[in-house]
């Protein structure tokens, strides 16, 4: 009862979510398809071509925390790395990308490496 | 560990041009074309007449009332309810009131209903007609080339899926054919029409896919479902209300808010 009483004190507003969720969706899935022509050019192959990918999704998602997340979460007395100010579930906006580019990844991944190696 | 020999093949550098673009550039406009298809397929809502919209509104009332009963002082969500549950429980709000209690109509006899499920079907022939026919024309025109070599290893399971129409047997699995390259598009170039066509494209089939599956919010006054039955279940819930009002205690929280 408690905590359904606080969200109607500070409610959440639907939309507000779905646009913060759809704004990182967009940004994940096009840096997604960039790492792709990075890996591809690079040369990448299996391992090494997929580790670019994590380390350069997470990095995509560390510098959004760092430039549009906490200039307004460090102050409102969030602790850092957290961003519950903006979305929902914090494993989401912090392995999401993963899962939300690796489709556009591999496309341009194949493209590029097809392009310039083979 | 014995280095396995890489397998090369030599392809005909002409082979992007012939394949690979054409493959990819029709995806790409097939994909902003049935966008386009569906924005203009979209018919209009369909105008309610004035007693099925009040029947319609007055039910949602209700229920906007319920869910934000919180935001109502005590004696204001006292009148509305009693008001609310009087009206359902007469009948006011209904469409046609001599015909209460008696079964709904066929939902199949209902010309107004049949218009829904052929939204339904066009989007569907939208996704399935463009499939087919891509296919069917890389099949026809593209089958048994070997195009392109994919970045990473794949186990011998996958060498009948990208390798479609091209048999040999001691191929790498990871030499994929022109059709496997259309099954990568499928998946791979949803970020292209979110960059060409806006985040809330109807491009993709994926997207759609998962739009089915979400709950049709239309579905509470489809056709077949009982409006008497409906504001009886909501005079109901209105009735059962335990209300409170989020201003209780205001002041409390306020001067605990204030640090001295």
């Amino acid at each position: 009862m408690s905590s359904e009483r606080e969200l109607q004190i500070s409610p959440i507003v639907q939309e507000a979510v779905m646009n913060n969720s759809k704004t990182l969706y967009n940004l994940q899935s096009l840096t997604a398809s960039l790492f792709g022509v990075g890996a591809g050019i690079l040369g990448l192959e299996s391992y090494s071509g997929f580790l670019f990918y994590v380390v350069c999704s997470l990095l995509t998602t560390m510098l959004f925390y760092v430039l549009r997340v906490a200039p307004t979460s460090l102050p409102s007395g969030k602790a850092a790395f957290d961003a519950s100010r903006y979305f929902r579930s914090q494993f989401e906006f912090w392995t999401g990308g993963l899962m939300n580019g690796l489709a556009g990844f591999i496309l341009t991944w194949t493209l590029f490496y097809g392009l310039v190696r083979a | 560990m014995a280095q396995v020999p890489v397998q090369t093949i030599h392809r005909d550098p002409q082979l992007f041009y012939w394949i690979l673009f054409p493959i990819t550039a029709v995806m790409i406009l097939t994909g902003v074309l049935r966008h386009y298809a569906t924005v203009l397929m979209a018919s209009a809502a369909k105008k309610l007449d004035q007693k099925t919209m009040r029947e319609q509104r007055s039910l949602l009332h209700g229920i906007n009332v319920r869910g934000n009963s919180h935001a109502l002082s005590k004696r204001s969500f006292t009148a509305r309810r009693d008001a609310l549950i009087t009206a359902y429980e007469s009948g006011a709000y209904l469409k046609d009131p001599e015909r209460r209690g008696q079964a709904p109509p066929n939902p199949m006899s209902d010309p107004s209903s049949m218009e829904g499920m052929m939204g339904m079907m066009k989007n569907q022939m939208a996704m399935i007609i463009p499939n087919t026919l891509i296919m069917s024309w890389i099949n026809a025109f593209f089958s048994g080339y070997v195009i392109m070599k994919l970045p990473f290893p794949l186990t011998i399971k996958f060498k009948s899926m990208l390798q479609a129409g091209v048999a040999t047997k001691d191929m790498d699995p990871r030499w994929m054919s022109s059709i496997s390259w259309y099954f990568l598009c499928i998946f791979g170039l949803q970020p292209v029409f979110n960059f060409l066509l806006g985040s809330d494209n109807a491009a993709s089939q994926m997207a759609q896919q998962m739009g089915g599956m979400a709950p049709n919010a239309g579905q509470m006054f489809g056709p077949g479902v009982d409006p008497d039955k409906q504001f009886l279940a909501e005079a109901e819930n209105l009735a059962v209300i335990e209300h409170y009002s989020v201003l209780d205690g205001v002041e409390q929280r306020l001067l605990e808010g204030i640090k001295v």
